[in-house]
């Protein structure tokens, strides 16, 4: 359920500041009023984006669905969009991305469905220890998977596990406009008691002609007159009308996105996709390439392997902050979004995102973005 | 490096072995990072919020409440100037330079973060962040390459060329302990250089300008804003303002220098960090250094720099983790014949007295006598 986070190319404008806070900001630490004002309520902050959860409920087998309450500081989501979460665990702080199942409405709640993942850190705090009146960070949204709000096109949705999680908003969305052109919904799982939304789904299909849905199981028999059978293949996708005329939306694993593009990206008038990232590598090799991506500054570079990224990336001419160059003095720290590293000294890995890492001391193991 | 009878001369493969068993220190602190340290940081910004708050509200009150009621005005004074002042060294110390020097980055919360920190004294944490974590613990009293050593200022040690100007040391020594946040917010801006033109002016006005936007936003906040409040009566306010200040300043002054500036503590020339590996980079920070001894109250109240030692070692280490790691430290150094520097605070600060009274005089480093014990050795 974790996306790989794209630019914030089609991020929601940022709200501009009131007259007071303007006047205020020069004065008052958002540190000081952030202590005292969380006294009052845990949401409210100067200007961090923060939630409470207000609901939980369990979506299926392995998923729980979590209802959030943001502050004012957070800027809406739209469907398909994903958005990162975060909560402390063990004292540290562990984002990940998720695409909201549920949005904004007047009420200005906002639920994302969580899958708990093998050895998913987060995943697995929200499904099993987070609890109602816990507090997470948001982040804004991203990502490109949007409906074209004009065209009446008929669609088609692939979703493999939590891939649902943007097709669910997406479906949502079109439910609630009366599914103004035909949609049809094919939905993989290993197991039956895996599917989410199972009867919200099968209401919209009651509901709406024009709405066909079926669900896939991988690793049991099907029995239901909507269910099927199997891995995504062409005899499946045979079934679903005028399939050259679709637009097509597929989100899953890697792999499950790869073969619908290679089953589809040709035959149909559009084909978008979301992969979630690819597992954190073990192995990791000491010679070769990777890319990094300078986030701020929109800049991409191709760097060793296995070479301080310091040094890598002064090597491509870039000026960084440095001082002691040794891993001491955090001036060369700098955000990194993703990708896996590899401290120098004492070869620990590092998959998650972080706030500070020392480029002195660390190099790439696999692509990275970072915020230079 | 100079070489005195307390030390034992390492060989290059007992010097790595001595970085690797520091290392491991150093690894298993890192393994053990957790919930504890963000309920002890988190404790500590609390902590310094309300004393703060509590602080203030007695200044206030003493003022305001001292004009109707006789007798209220001096002890709600005193304990609002000790509350203020014990909330500013907290901060100073447990909170901002420990945060600053990156030891709550792994927990990924903005307002604990080393890089943007902002704490609550004149120095903008930005030269603060060059002249310290960088120029200071990078080249911990390397002459001529760590500004800390007498802050351009005072003569510490004999290796320093004497000028008449350092008869007037401990004069100087004093009004620099006074003013001592104000002595650190110019240390980057380097006046000295800037006077013999080395600096041009317009560089110096760039320079100045983010120096001089906090120290005018720290003027107004404790000077101004806060002494306003109490209205009419705000002359108390003011003065318990810049007595807590003061305090601050005298006590920080005094754990820094007892830190680097002790008897036993040496300096070092900028040739002997060339090619330095890291096991000599460790022994370079340890005879550099020195402890103070006093329990969890005095460790406290340093910010935990009475383990300076190993805030040398472990800069970004959580410092409340020091007094724990200080254990396997001096078994290290015992074990390798090095000397661990610590004493009491009225000790070791008199030898920092003694060395600034005495160096303000001519004086010759004890070249002769530590030839001696080398060939007596
Ligand atoms: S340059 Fe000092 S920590 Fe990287």
């Amino acid at each position: 359920m974790s996306a790989r986070p794209r630019p914030a190319s089609t991020r929601l404008p940022a709200r501009s500041d009131s007259p007071f806070r303007r006047l205020a900001r020069p004065w008052l630490s958002p540190r000081v009023f952030d202590f005292w004002a969380s006294r009052l309520h845990p949401t409210w902050s100067w200007e961090r984006p923060l939630a409470r959860i207000v609901e939980r409920r369990a979506e299926s087998a392995d998923a729980v669905t979590l209802v959030l309450r943001p502050n004012r500081h957070w800027h809406g989501c739209r469907p398909g969009q994903h958005l990162n979460v975060s909560a402390e665990i063990d004292g540290c702080r562990v984002t990940r991305s998720y695409s909201p199942t549920g949005l904004p409405g007047r009420d200005r709640r906002v639920a994302i469905t969580v899958k708990a993942v093998d050895g998913g850190k987060l995943s697995r705090h929200l499904c099993e220890r987070a609890k109602v009146g816990d507090v997470l960070d948001l982040g804004p949204a991203f990502g490109d998977m949007q409906l074209d709000e004009n065209a009446a096109a008929p669609r088609l949705f692939l979703a493999a596990g939590s891939g649902i999680t943007p097709l669910i908003a997406l479906t949502r969305a079109l439910a609630a406009r009366g599914m103004p052109a035909p949609l049809s919904l094919l939905y993989w799982a290993r197991k039956r008691e895996q599917l989410c939304f199972v009867d919200e789904l099968r209401s919209y299909a009651a509901a709406h002609p024009r709405f066909q849905l079926r669900f896939l199981l991988t690793g049991e028999a099907a029995d239901a007159a909507d269910e099927g059978q199997g891995r995504i293949d062409a005899a499946q996708l045979a079934t679903i009308a005028d399939l050259a005329d679709r637009e097509v939306y597929a989100c899953g694993p890697g792999g499950f996105v790869d073969e619908a593009r290679a089953l589809l990206a040709a035959r149909t008038v559009s084909f978008q996709a979301e992969a979630f990232s690819p597992p954190p590598r073990t192995q990791e090799d000491l010679d070769g390439t990777v890319e990094i991506t300078l986030a701020a500054s929109a800049r991409t570079v191709t760097v060793a392997r296995g070479q301080s990224l310091l040094g890598a990336l002064e090597a491509q001419g870039l000026k960084l902050a440095s001082g002691c160059r040794m891993g001491i003095c955090n001036t060369c720290a700098c955000g990194k979004r993703s990708g896996s590293t590899r401290h120098l000294h004492t070869g620990d890995a590092q998959h998650e995102p972080v706030s500070a890492l020392r480029l002195c001391v660390n190099s790439a193991t696999s692509d990275l973005v970072l915020d230079l | 490096m100079t070489t005195t009878t307390r030390n034992r001369k390492l060989s290059p493969d007992e010097l790595d072995s001595f970085g690797r068993e520091l290392d491991e220190v150093r690894a298993r602190a890192v393994a053990q990072l957790g919930q504890r340290d963000a309920d002890y940081i988190r404790r500590i910004v609390a902590a310094v919020r309300w004393t703060g708050l509590g602080g203030r509200l007695a200044l206030m009150i003493g003022a305001i409440g001292g004009a109707f009621v006789s007798g209220l005005l001096i002890p709600a004074w005193i304990v609002g100037v000790l509350l203020l002042a014990l909330s500013k060294i907290l901060e100073n110390m447990e909170l901002g330079h420990n945060v600053m020097h990156g030891q709550y980055d792994w927990m990924r919360d903005p307002h604990l973060d080393g890089k943007t920190y902002e704490w609550d004294i004149v120095a903008t944490g930005d030269n603060w962040r060059k002249t310290h974590n960088y120029q200071h613990h990078t080249w911990t009293n390397v002459r001529g390459m760590d500004d800390d050593i007498g802050y351009g200022l005072l003569r510490l040690f004999p290796e320093q060329r004497w000028r008449p100007f350092y008869l007037f040391q401990p004069i100087v020594a004093v009004i620099f302990a006074v003013l001592f946040e104000w002595g650190v917010a110019i240390q980057d801006l380097r006046l000295g250089r800037w006077w013999y033109g080395k600096i041009s002016n317009a560089q110096m006005r760039k320079n100045f300008r983010p120096v001089g936007r906090k120290m005018a936003r720290q003027l107004i906040k404790d000077y101004l804003f806060f002494p306003l409040l109490a209205g009419p009566f705000f002359l108390p306010v003011l003065l318990g303002n810049i007595v807590a200040n003061v305090l601050r300043n005298l006590w920080t002054y005094t754990v820094i220098f007892c830190g680097h500036f002790t008897a036993d503590a040496e300096t070092f020339a900028k040739e002997s960090v060339k090619n330095e590996s890291r096991g000599h980079w460790y022994l370079r920070q340890l005879r550099g250094s020195s402890n103070l001894t006093g329990g969890r109250l005095m460790d406290l109240m340093t910010g935990n720099l009475s383990h300076q030692i190993e805030h040398h070692f472990f800069p970004d280490i959580p410092a409340h983790r020091y007094a724990a790691m200080a254990v396997d430290v001096r078994a290290i150094c015992a074990r390798y014949g090095q000397h661990y520097n610590t004493g009491s605070l009225p000790r070791q600060f008199g030898q920092v007295v003694w060395r600034i009274l005495r160096h303000a005089l001519p004086s010759r480093p004890p070249v002769k006598r530590a030839r001696l014990a080398r060939s007596s050795a």
